[in-house]
């Protein structure tokens, strides 16, 4: 690169007066013997010509000052000074960081980490939380949630078609509300039997979510809510490609969904997103007989519809809140019977989809801040000595005129440059970290929208934390300099300055040591809760069972006894599948989020309705579950339609139920009955205890539903419409799978399986969110320890430095090397201790953030706090050991005599 | 600004003793203060010209275009009358003051 002359570029285009071209061929002599020197010592005359000018500092700014000089300075110098400024502030701090790659290297690399941390997390936090949903108006939309509120706190967020339409008709705060059925279709007629997700609408549904047909349209009013009205359907961009082929005439053709011909009316655009992730069809809410019978839509009792709406302009959702509230009063007084505890849950969008997530998210951010205080604190440790240790240099260049401020700007620009460093090392992490972490990440713990990646804002945001992290580290420093005393500096050689920085220094390792047992102990509750889940037994034995499901149409299926001997015909055709060993039939299986639930009552106390949960099994399902009998015997085929009603339940039942009964097992004999107790018909005798089995979900079967028992029907009995097929088998899934296929469409061709699955992974699914967070806190709080056991490990150091006189007149006067040695130990067990006390005090307010994901693991639990403050009592002492060897192996004369 | 600066004057001092033997040009006033002072005033080399311009605008210096030894044309500086009763002045000065401080910071200092 050809050198030109630097100050060409300011003196613009007026042309150069006699004494600037003077000052220009002094200036130039200058950096030209120079680089002539610095090429004696061996540099290449370009390396040299730009040593020597980065050494002149910025030539423009000399330039100036000497035009300055010569009193013909002109004006609106004042932006260009600042920027001269910063431009030689930056190569000065570029150089010094090249003479210092120690240095540079250690706090790039502790900012790089934790802020490759904090992008991470936020670019997933950015995403879920901040980034518009998909929707237009999207701060709009709501939930409407049809709850029970009972003691037990059950939530069914569904409602039924009346009560919906009471709430649409009463609300004046929601303008627009739209009830919303997913369901799982069978897509028929041409080509093969293929399972889609659709939705049930009722009017207004595209309106609400505003999108609107690419070809064709969608449905009127009429169409929408008419009953039997309209077998239309609205289909999406990818079945309309997949399925048709693109064909641009697709309006007015044929699909079969369950059995029942519908005619597309309308493609949908790609972009358009329906309530549920990845919908395929939109059917009228009217045709609500594709799946149930047509009076599900006037039976108050029916609650299966979620419904959604859109507040009114300037309508709050607490004020759609108070006035649903009072419409589900009005409801309650209305129809005593279907409305008791029932009321309407109003929630944004964003909170729905989100759930608990949402508020994750927000406490491991938060703790990706915590490491990078951390890290920021070790930084601004690590200037604070190298600005000591500079001292005479700093001095010098204020001796020569650099006014202090600049010294601090300088400074400043040092630690502001490094957390740009930082950050070139850590967005390329924070890259690779999205890509690790996200497959780690459960499907369906995010809504299917967030796919995080370091878009624009996330870079934006990993720019404002650089920037307020190197203007924070940097300005201790800066102003501890600034304030140092000059005349003192030179006098004593540039050393015994530290007063100010040395305090500082301390406060720092106390944060550090606090702030990282604040995270070590987020990390070891979440850890300790993720173990006690994985210990919970879910009384079953999973490996090797193999479970799918198959939904016989209603059509073809109309009554109990087609869908027994369906049952009956897959349960022996999927048996005669090589490599299957027994099957079995039930209504619902564990970990699949399927059961059902209704009310039993004592008949000797029948005004109590007892909730419970609803499982419909053939005999051998016990069996290969390995689930345990305790009492009585469970079902025989003999348990059918003619014999008396028979009940097998768990032992938490019997205590929910007869509690006054001494052991479970004496639950035999006894009698509910299921429903109305003036039907005989509903009465069933317990014949069978068998141990308590975890179905749903690992941690809320024990803490949250303690009133909802588990009750078990024989099929033959309480039969279902979609069954849960399971098997035991030692072969791999996929390789049962072409087998299972052919067996089930020897049955009825046009039943799909769907969901085959191993039974081990939907229990491992269950505790993947917590074995997510658990993982993330622990490498974010390991990642601090490391730096807290830095930061600890670098004051010690310098106080043995610095201290070298005092220690080696002690060891000159007879002092012990162990009592030199524990002196230093006891100095950082000192700082540790107090970082420890703030710590805890930290942690014990803020482990109750966690507490709801906490799972029999007490927010204070001492086990952890003891655990992690020995943890880092251990460390810290590791990182006091070698500061203290030193100071016993310093010569005393050497350290007396040494400047 | 800077000449409210304490120290400003340091580096005068520094440029006056420096010519007061031979006139000499800037580049040659920067090496014997870098090499005299064992490298450490090496810092900011460029503020050596705002000082040698104002020190010869106050009359302290005066300078001349001349050659060098090999043959370079330079702006040389030397110390004027004016210039030679500065510096025995402000050394002495400076001399009173840093002892004052010497005294001080070593009653209280380590």
């Amino acid at each position: 690169m050809k050198k030109g002359w630097p100050f060409k570029r300011m003196l613009g285009p007026g042309g150069l007066g006699r004494s600037d071209q003077e000052i220009r061929e002094e200036l130039e002599l200058y950096l030209e013997l120079r680089t002539e020197e610095l090429m004696e010592e061996g540099m290449s005359r370009e390396e040299a010509r730009h040593e020597a000018e980065l050494r002149f500092g910025d030539p423009r700014e000399v330039e100036r000052r000497l035009r300055r000089e010569a009193g013909r300075t002109r004006g609106r110098e004042g932006g260009r000074k600042m920027m001269n400024a910063i431009r030689q502030d930056v190569l000065y701090a570029l150089r010094s960081f090249r003479r210092n790659p120690g240095f540079t290297l250690v706090a790039a690399l502790t900012l790089g980490i934790a802020v490759a941390g904090n992008t991470t997390i936020f670019s997933v936090l950015d995403e879920a939380v901040f980034q518009a949903l998909p929707f237009p108006e999207a701060d709009r939309l709501v939930f409407v949630n049809g709850v029970h509120v009972t003691e037990g706190g059950i939530g069914v967020r569904m409602a039924s078609v009346p009560e919906f339409r009471d709430w649409q008709a009463g609300a004046r705060n929601v303008d627009r509300m739209v009830g919303v059925q997913g369901v799982s279709l069978t897509l028929g007629g041409e080509g093969p039997a293929e399972r889609v997700d659709a939705e049930l609408v009722s009017e207004g549904y595209f309106e609400l979510l505003g999108g609107e047909a690419e070809i064709g349209r969608t449905f009127t009013p009429e169409e929408a809510s008419t009953p039997e009205g309209y077998p239309l359907a609205v289909i999406s961009r990818g079945l309309w490609e997949r399925r048709f082929g693109a064909d641009p005439g697709v309006v007015g053709r044929t699909i079969e969904l369950n059995d029942r011909a519908f005619s597309v009316l309308g493609v949908m655009p790609g972009t358009f997103q329906g309530v549920g992730p990845e919908v395929d069809a939109w059917v009228p809410l009217g045709m609500i007989s594709v799946i149930a019978s047509v009076e599900t839509l006037d039976a108050r009792g029916a609650r299966f519809l979620p419904v959604v709406g859109r507040l009114a302009p300037g309508a709050t959702v607490e004020q759609a809140q108070a006035e649903l509230d009072g419409i589900a009063r009005e409801l309650q007084q209305t129809y005593p019977d279907s409305h008791e505890d029932r009321f309407a849950q109003v929630q944004t969008f964003r909170d729905g989809y989100l759930g608990s997530t949402g508020r994750l998210l927000w406490i491991l951010f938060a703790a990706g801040v915590v490491l990078l205080l951390v890290a920021a604190s070790n930084v601004a440790n690590l200037l604070l000595v190298r600005s000591h240790a500079r001292t005479r240099e700093l001095t010098v260049r204020r001796a020569l005129g650099a006014e202090s401020g600049r010294v601090a700007g300088q400074l400043l620009t040092e630690s502001v440059v490094l957390a740009l460093l930082g950050g070139a090392v850590g967005l390329p992490l924070a890259a690779w970290g999205i890509s690790a972490l996200m497959p780690l990440l459960p499907e369906g713990v995010l809504p299917t929208w967030v796919e995080p990646s370091i878009s624009g804002r996330v870079f934006a945001f990993t720019l404002v934390v650089l920037g307020l992290v190197g203007i924070g580290a940097g300005l201790i420093p800066a102003v501890s300099s600034a304030r140092r005393d000059l005349a003192g500096s030179l006098k004593s050689g540039g050393r015994g300055t530290a007063g100010g920085g040395a305090g500082a220094r301390r406060v720092f390792v106390v944060a550090q040591v606090a702030l990282a047992l604040f995270l070590l102990v987020g990390a070891g509750l979440l850890t300790r809760s993720f173990r006690a889940q994985l210990q919970v037994d879910p009384g079953l034995e999973m490996e090797g069972v193999y479970v799918f499901r198959v939904s016989p149409p209603a059509e073809r299926y109309p009554d109990d006894e087609s869908l027994r001997l369906f049952a009956d015909e897959i349960v022996r055709r999927v048996g005669t599948v090589p490599g299957v060993g027994s099957v079995a039939a039930s209504s619902d299986f564990p970990f699949r989020g399927r059961s059902s639930g209704s009310y039993i009552v004592r008949p000797d106390a029948v005004e109590e309705l007892i909730r419970y949960h609803r499982h419909s099994v053939t005999p051998g399902y016990f069996e290969n579950l390995g689930v345990r009998l305790l009492a009585g015997r469970t079902f025989t085929p003999a348990d059918d339609g003619e014999a008396p009603g028979v009940a097998v339940v768990t032992a938490a039942m019997v205590e929910r139920v007869f509690p006054e009964l001494p052991e479970p097992e004496a639950g035999v004999g006894r009698t509910i009955y299921i429903g109305n107790p003036s039907d005989p018909e509903n009465l069933a005798e317990i014949v069978g205890v068998v141990e308590n089995v975890r179905f749903r979900n690992l941690t809320q079967d024990m803490m949250a539903e303690p009133n909802s028992p588990d009750v078990f029907f024989s099929i033959l009995q309480v039969p279902t419409r979609t069954h849960e097929i399971s098997f035991r088998s030692d072969r791999p899934l996929s390789e049962l799978l072409p087998g299972l296929r052919e067996a089930v469409a020897t049955v009825d061709p046009s039943v799909p399986m769907f969901f085959p699955a191993a039974l081990a992974d939907a229990y491992r699914a269950q505790t993947a969110i917590p074995r997510f967070a658990a993982l993330l806190m622990t490498v974010l709080s390991g990642l601090a320890l490391v730096l807290a056991c830095v930061g600890v490990y670098g004051v010690l150091a310098f106080t043995v430095g610095e201290r070298a006189k005092e220690i080696a007149v002690r060891r000159a006067l007879g002092a012990r090397a162990r009592v030199v040695a524990g002196d230093v130990v006891w100095s950082g067990v000192r700082l540790a201790g107090l970082g420890l006390m703030v710590g805890s005090g930290v942690a014990l307010l803020g482990g109750r953030l966690l507490g709801d994901f906490l799972f029999q693991v007490p927010a204070a639990d001492p086990i952890t706090f003891l655990g992690v403050a020995g943890l880092l009592l251990l460390v810290v002492l590791a990182a006091a050991v070698v500061p203290a060897w030193r100071a016993t192996r310093q010569e005393p004369v050497e350290a007396l005599t040494s400047e | 600004m800077s000449g409210s600066d304490l120290f400003t004057g340091t580096l005068d001092l520094l440029i006056l003793r420096t010519v007061l033997g031979e006139p000499l040009h800037g580049y040659a006033i920067g090496k014997t203060i870098r090499e005299g002072s064992d490298g450490i005033l090496s810092v900011e080399e460029g503020a050596l010209y705002p000082a040698l311009h104002r020190l010869e605008r106050r009359g302290l210096l005066e300078s001349s275009w001349g050659r060098t030894d090999t043959g370079r044309r330079a702006k040389f500086y030397r110390v004027t009358e004016e210039g030679r009763a500065h510096l025995t002045a402000e050394a002495e000065r400076w001399e009173a003051f840093s002892g004052a401080v010497a005294t001080i910071l070593g009653e209280t200092g380590a």
